[in-house]
């Protein structure tokens, strides 16, 4: 038996003359929860289809605790596309109880079971209307009902969060995170990076077909050069006319630094060499002027997204 | 991971293993669910019931009372040719009633009311008949023959010959009729059921046909296809909704016909020569096959759309052999015996028309009902495939509509076509 959870292995996909995914492959374990990341058309949605089965790879493999993944395997994932996809005249509690009898709970849970999860998601009072008329973060809902009705070993949400309101955001990110608890493995992508940092502890950075990196946001983070954020304080009567110019004409030419941004009121942000001399840096600072503020900042998701596209 | 988080895992996703044909069933059961709750179905299947009923009823209503030629005796010696009419009437099965109007003015006004056919008076120099328009050649001869039997009669009276007699001898011969080229009688009735069995044809396949075409559509531009496909394989999703469709339409079908045969038991109306019977499960069975070699071909077209306005366009090639065999239906009555047409009925886009109205028509030897079946399954194979590739690679494609050069290379197993042999 392999490892257990989910593996992908070298995925390829070619349609028509362009090559969407070149050599893809990650795992995710059992409770564990995976973003996705990667611009439009960097091959995050041909991966999520392959792995559910919808679009079939030229080369490449699935496998789940070892084990080629086979359709009756692929039942026991949950999925949650990029675009919602449910019967527009069906009755909600109809709906989803009818998904879940494909999943393959039987008749007589299937209704119990459905009745419960969109009571959970707040459309208890709501199972005999029809989808079209609900809003679209309600929708959403039903969706995500439909994913998780039969527990499933594997969820994989296609950006889950986009146009939800920020309380649809918290309950998504939370029914998420019980999942996991729960033991299911999960693979979301988005765009909100800000989200998948807070939501996960590991990315998976997807471009033109390649994975670019994988891992912890702690150890994608070691990656990156040091960033040091720097505040002195000026008089201000110098930058009144020429901007801010000289507020940070200090740090121009620092050995082993070099500035990547500057904020009025949060002072310059340097990109320190391993090994770059930090006292001549606070040297530099100080004989500029009082210093408000000298320490080490941690990149964030869209630091190490930058600079992993660049 | 610790193995407690493991063990919780395995248990998740608990299921009852459904087999390929269970899944088919859940989807065909939605199918049906949905068709009945839709009120379309309903009003297509009275209409299809009122119309069969109608068919069954009307023409006994129509036929089996010919009205009696109302004719008025007006005077004494009109009103003496009460028995000869009557029994000249009875021997050439015309059926007359004779009414005595007081007057000639009386008569003439029940003429004008459309009460009577026609009035006669008799005297001595002749007789005269009013009528509205014309009189009909048959009660003309009629009136003639009585008015010559009471003059013959009065003669031998006047003659005092002995009347009885010879009277007796005066009642209309009896005419036997042989016919040298004798037309079926069951002729008449057998065009009409060739005609109704090919038009019904048509139209049900035609509609069933579009309500597969309609689904698919609709699951393609709802994305309701891509959750499916995700959990089903695109073969499955494809057979369960043309079983669906295909149990509604039969169950349809099945009313209208029980209908037809509870009308026609009540009417006693429709002298149906008892062979034509057989054409109920022969429709049924050629209908069956009909459905399921069009349906895959309306499933596939559903898929390549990307609006349901597209629909009518890209199902327009399915539908065109359809209406070609309708049509064909009315050259078979001149020639049903050409090869021609045998032929024609054997290629399996045709058959589903022409097998039916040509078995109305009374003029299929039994070996061509296997070898047509042979062929329709032959042709449904080839059509579950061909057709199956293209759904499978389009009912996801986004974007607009598919080309034809698109669905050709899908056709041919090219692109997304993978997605089918998992």
């Amino acid at each position: 038996m392999g490892r257990a959870g989910l593996r992908l292995a070298g995925l390829q996909h070619r349609f028509g003359g362009l090559t969407v995914l070149d050599g893809v492959g990650f795992d995710i374990a059992p409770g564990e929860i995976v973003g996705l990341v990667g611009r439009n058309g960097a091959g995050k949605t041909t991966t999520m289809r392959i792995l559910m089965g919808i679009l079939t790879a030229q080369a490449g493999s699935v496998s789940w605790d070892g084990q080629a993944v086979d359709a009756t395997l692929r039942r026991r994932f949950g999925y949650m596309p990029e675009e919602r996809g449910l019967y527009p005249q069906m009755g909600l509690l109809e709906q989803v109880a009818y998904f879940a009898r494909l999943h393959g709970i039987a008749q007589r849970d299937a209704e119990g079971r459905a009745g419960d999860w969109l009571g959970r998601l707040g459309l208890g009072d709501r199972t005999d209307d029809h989808v079209d008329a609900l809003s679209h973060g309600n929708q959403q809902r039903v969706q995500l009902a439909v994913a998780l009705m039969h527990e499933p070993v594997l969820l994989v949400l296609d950006e889950p969060f986009a146009g939800l309101d920020p309380a649809a955001v918290d309950v998504l990110a939370e029914v998420i995170a019980q999942q996991a608890a729960a033991g299911a493995a999960v693979l979301f992508s988005s765009h909100q990076l800000e989200l998948v940092e807070r939501i996960c502890r590991r990315v998976v950075i997807i471009e033109r077909g390649h994975v670019l990196a994988d891992g912890t946001l702690v150890q994608l983070r070691e990656r990156l050069p040091a960033q040091l954020r720097v505040k002195v304080q000026t008089t201000g009567e110098m930058t009144a006319a020429g901007g801010g110019d000289a507020d940070y004409a200090w740090a121009d030419a620092l050995p082993g630094a070099r500035v990547s941004a500057y904020d009025p009121d949060l002072g310059v942000l340097l990109v320190v060499e391993p090994g770059a001399d930090l006292q001549a840096i606070l040297h530099a600072a100080q004989a500029a002027g009082p210093v408000e503020h000298f320490g080490f900042e941690s990149a964030g998701l869209i630091d190490l997204y930058r600079d992993l596209i660049a | 991971m610790s193995s407690e988080m493991r063990s919780s895992a395995s248990k998740r996703g608990a299921m009852t293993p459904a087999s390929g044909l269970a899944l088919i069933w859940l989807i065909a059961r939605r199918e049906i669910a949905e068709r009945l709750r839709g009120r379309l179905t309903r009003v297509i299947t009275v209409v299809m019931i009122v119309v069969v009923v109608a068919g069954v009823v009307l023409p006994g209503v129509i036929k089996s009372h010919p009205k009696p030629a109302r004719i008025g005796l007006v005077g004494q010696a009109a009103q003496a040719l009460t028995q000869p009419l009557t029994r000249a009437a009875a021997a050439s099965h015309i059926s007359v009633s004779l009414s005595a109007p007081a007057s000639a003015a009386a008569a003439h006004s029940r003429i004008d009311a459309k009460q009577l056919d026609a009035s006669l008076t008799v005297s001595a120099g002749g007789a005269r008949v009013e009528v509205r328009e014309t009189l009909a050649s048959n009660v003309r001869l009629l009136l003639q023959t009585a008015l010559n039997e009471t003059r013959i009669t009065g003669r031998l009276k006047a003659q005092k010959l002995p009347v009885g007699e010879v009277v007796a001898d005066l009642q209309p011969a009896h005419l036997q009729v042989v016919a040298l080229k004798p037309q079926s009688a069951e002729q008449g009735a057998r065009i009409t059921m060739a005609i109704f069995v090919a038009l019904l044809m048509y139209v049900t396949l035609a509609m069933y046909g579009m309500a597969v075409a309609g689904g698919v559509a609709q699951e393609k531009t709802s994305r309701t296809a891509e959750v499916l496909l995700a959990i089903v394989r695109p073969w499955q999703l494809m057979v369960g909704k043309v079983a669906g469709i295909g149990v509604t339409a039969l169950g349809q079908l099945a009313l209208t016909a029980v209908a037809g045969v509870v009308a026609n038991a009540f009417a006693h109306s429709a002298n149906l020569p008892s062979s034509l019977w057989a054409l109920f499960p022969a429709f049924l069975l050629y209908f069956l096959l009909g459905f399921v070699l069009y349906a895959f071909a309306f499933a596939a077209a559903g898929a390549v759309i990307s609006r349901q306005e597209e629909l009518q366009a890209v199902t327009l090639p399915i539908t065109m052999p359809l209406i070609i065999g309708y049509v064909m239906v009315f050259l078979a009555f001149g020639s049903p015996n050409a090869p021609w047409l045998k032929v024609l009925s054997w290629l399996p886009p045709l058959t589903a028309s022409l097998m039916p109205a040509r078995i109305a028509l009374g003029h299929v030897a039994i070996w061509e009902i296997p070898l047509t079946i042979v062929l329709m399954f032959g042709s449904i194979y080839a059509m579950v495939r061909l057709s199956s590739r293209v759904y499978a690679g389009a009912l996801i494609r986004g974007g607009g509509r598919l080309s034809r050069a698109e669905m050709l290379a899908l056709a041919r197993g090219r692109d997304g076509a993978e997605s089918l042999r998992r």
